[in-house]
């Protein structure tokens, strides 16, 4: 039994390398910071560039990345119409602490809370921060873990090509 | 022909059916969806050394692997997980042992409807009565194996039930069932749709079923008469208006004797309380809960971090810096009263104290003590009585103050400084409370577009020795050293020195080397480490104790 499920496995891994470019799950339950139950097909920037942050109060280079694109995301905005997204993984033991700690910060972020990792899990990130970049398709073109003082700027960059319908 | 000759045909025909069946299906249409998944590699050549703790590794290397394969197709996915612990790493519970897979479902949902068969992972509220969750970096798996459903009959209302066994290692115990009910009454009251206060009410019903065994009492050495059907219930709120926020849960249970309360009857209870109030630029919180008895476990016999249901967060702050988070603290769910408040406030730029790029300040204090308790009797009694808003012993206690200034364009300085009160009655030993002092500085420096370095320094003086017979290797004073330094997102260097000038024991020195491509993160260190949350080369993990050459590898696709 365990063998045949590994095989079928396999089999479809091997499909992986015809697979297109994965989408956004639509059907993944999220909340909030309001306390509403949502489904993340409401992750939607009519045809423009998303970027899906993945993050948690106490990961320090997740605060920098947020906070550093925050200085220069009205410029992004204008120049691109690119919408960031910031989902905290944030358990009970601190998820309460989410919204204060994004009016503290004062990111214009729309961020919701992934408290059960269902849309961790379905994103497969294993660290934060982890950041994904969705084409205006919904398609997932780039993603990338770990962040360092001036990596945004790579990501500008990114957003910019995408932006222009360009391939990365 | 040999009997392994024929199981090795009948497997390659097995692949065969299966590419075919694939094939045609995918011809028609029918398979689109995709493959996702990620892989996880860390492995460590370990040495023998006393001071750290690390045991003498016989096979040398020890690893941990594990791979998710997820696909998705429409309103279908299904996944599995192959997990292999050749031998598992220091931290980790040795019945890990082997490999195998470990997790598997498949699961149909959509708008209204969802049902997953297999291994889930499930919470109820703030999980004070049920929370099957995962930390691949703990060794810590509770995983439910058997049928979730999720309704949505109504906008607003989510009813879910669930029922099933929880993961052992790589074994199931236990029966777990629960139903639970939210109802977002903003979305249900036509005339609150657009009101400017939200509230949303719940409520959870868990019990778990284990047969009769045979545990004698303490004095007349009689049979318990254990219950085999054990209930918990909570009901829940969260209230939002603007800026303010308030949330509570208060939980109970039903008479639970177990190794955990050594056999006692009293039943248990949990109340969590949370408010706040935030603007731009300005947050505060407070927190404040109480335990008693709380500890929900499948397995009544069973002790350890496996096989528990609920879930009683912590209220004390996670801490990343070393000497901050050197003792953290996990909940006693035996009994525990807690208050934590947190205060956020950015000076605007331009402004005295903010100066050309603002300042931020965050404070945060926690406070966690026993409960004030007359104990009654021993296994087969009550156990103990006690007072609602009497408190006990001292177990934990923090305060931090962190300054952040941005101090040119390209220097970034953070400065915290910390008190902390711990008492090792919390880890199992008798002993004086440790009072430690922290101070530490963090600063970035980023040198062009594509260089950046990082330095850290920390020093924590505490009134503890080392005393070999408690053998406690964080007590004493210490120093440390961190440089890092970043060749853009792709590459890091970093290279660390924690050292006990004083009444203590122990160097741990380490340099860590860090490759990073889009999701696939390469990294090899040196050197010994304690156990805790690491953030090194712009990503945060929790890592064992080690000493000698590690690896890992991550990899998401």
């Amino acid at each position: 039994m365990k063998k045949s499920i590994l095989t079928l496995a396999i089999t479809l891994m091997a499909s992986f390398a015809m697979a297109q470019n994965a989408k956004l799950p639509e059907n993944v339950t999220i909340k909030t910071l309001d306390g509403k139950t949502v489904e993340t097909s409401i992750i939607q920037n009519d045809g423009k560039p998303i970027i899906v942050s993945f993050w948690a109060t106490w990961c320090k280079p997740c605060n920098r990345e947020l906070n550093a694109i925050k200085e220069v995301y009205e410029e992004w905005q204008e120049e691109t119409g690119v919408k960031l997204v910031a989902v905290s993984i944030d358990d009970a033991r601190s998820a309460s602490k989410v919204k204060p700690h994004v009016d503290g910060n004062g990111w214009e972020y729309e961020v919701y809370l992934d408290q059960n990792q269902d849309f961790k899990r379905a994103m497969n990130v294993v660290n934060v921060p982890h950041t994904f970049l969705i084409n205006g398709k919904g398609e997932i073109v780039w993603q990338h873990t770990a962040y360092v003082d001036g990596s945004e700027e790579e990501l500008f960059e990114l957003v910019k090509k995408v932006a222009n319908g360009e391939e990365i | 022909m040999s009997n392994k000759a024929i199981k090795i045909i009948a497997a390659a025909l097995a692949v065969q059916l299966q590419v075919s069946v694939f094939n045609t299906l995918q011809a028609q249409g029918i398979l689109g969806g995709h493959v996702t998944g990620n892989v996880q590699f860390d492995g460590q050549l370990s040495r023998r050394d006393t001071v750290i703790g690390s045991s003498d590794v016989p096979e040398k290397l020890l690893s941990n692997a594990r791979a998710d394969i997820l696909y998705t197709n429409g309103n279908f996915s299904a996944g599995l997980r192959y997990e292999a612990y050749l031998s598992p790493m220091l931290g980790f519970n040795s019945q890990y042992s082997g490999q195998g897979i470990a997790n598997y479902f498949v699961s149909y949902k959509t708008q209204t409807f969802a049902v997953t068969a297999g291994h889930f992972y499930e919470q109820f509220g703030n999980g004070m009565t049920l929370r099957a969750y995962e930390d691949r970096y703990l060794g810590l798996d509770n995983a439910i194996r058997g049928i979730d459903v999720v309704y949505r009959p109504w906008n607003g209302v989510t009813l879910k039930g669930l029922i099933g066994q929880q993961r052992y290692y790589w074994d199931t115990r236990g029966l777990v069932r629960g139903v639970d009910a939210e109802v977002s009454l903003n979305d249900i009251v036509n005339s609150w749709t657009e009101a400017k206060t939200r509230l949303t009410l719940g409520g959870s019903f868990v019990s778990k079923y284990e047969g009769d065994e045979t545990i004698l009492s303490d004095i007349s050495g009689y049979k318990l008469n254990l219950p085999q059907n054990v209930g918990a219930g909570s009901l829940r709120m969260d209230l939002a208006h603007g800026g303010f926020g308030l949330q509570a849960e208060y939980a109970r249970k039903g008479q639970d004797p177990s190794i955990m309360n050594n056999y006692i009857y009293k039943t248990g209870e949990a109340l969590w309380i949370s408010a706040s109030y935030s603007q731009k630029g300005l947050s505060a919180n407070i927190q404040a809960k109480r335990v008693d008895n709380m500890g929900f476990k499948s397995v009544r016999s069973v002790s350890g971090e496996m096989l528990y249901i609920n879930y009683t967060p912590s209220i004390t702050k996670q801490h990343t810096y070393a000497f901050l988070s050197m003792y953290p603290y996990a909940t006693q769910s035996t009994g525990e009263m807690g208050l934590q408040a947190d205060f956020m406030y950015k000076f605007k730029k331009e402004t005295l104290l903010g100066g050309k790029y603002g300042t931020d300040i965050h404070i945060n204090g926690s406070l966690v003590t026993g409960l004030d308790t007359t104990v009654i009797g021993g296994k087969g009694t009550d156990g103990y009585t006690s007072t609602f808003f009497g408190t006990g012993d001292t177990y934990y206690g923090d305060l931090s103050l962190e300054v952040a200034k941005k101090l040119s364009s390209k220097v970034k300085l953070t400065g915290t400084y910390g008190y902390m009160v711990f008492n090792p009655i919390v880890e199992g030993h008798e002993g004086d409370l440790h009072h430690n002092h922290i101070l530490v500085a963090d600063l970035t420096w980023k040198i062009n577009r594509k260089n950046v370095l990082r330095f850290e320094a920390e020093w924590m003086g505490s009134d503890s020795k080392y005393d070999a017979n408690v053998d406690d290797k964080r007590a004493g004073d210490w120093i440390m050293g961190l440089v890092e330094y970043n060749f853009t997102s792709a590459w890091f260097v970093s290279v660390s020195d924690q050292y006990a000038y004083k009444d203590g024991i122990g160097n741990y020195y380490n340099i860590s080397v860090g490759y990073t491509k889009n999701a696939t993160r390469l990294q090899l260190g040196y050197g010994k480490q304690r156990e805790g949350i690491i953030c090194i080369g712009g990503v945060c993990r929790q890592v064992p104790a080690s000493n000698g050459l590690t690896f890992s590898l991550t990899t998401s696709f």
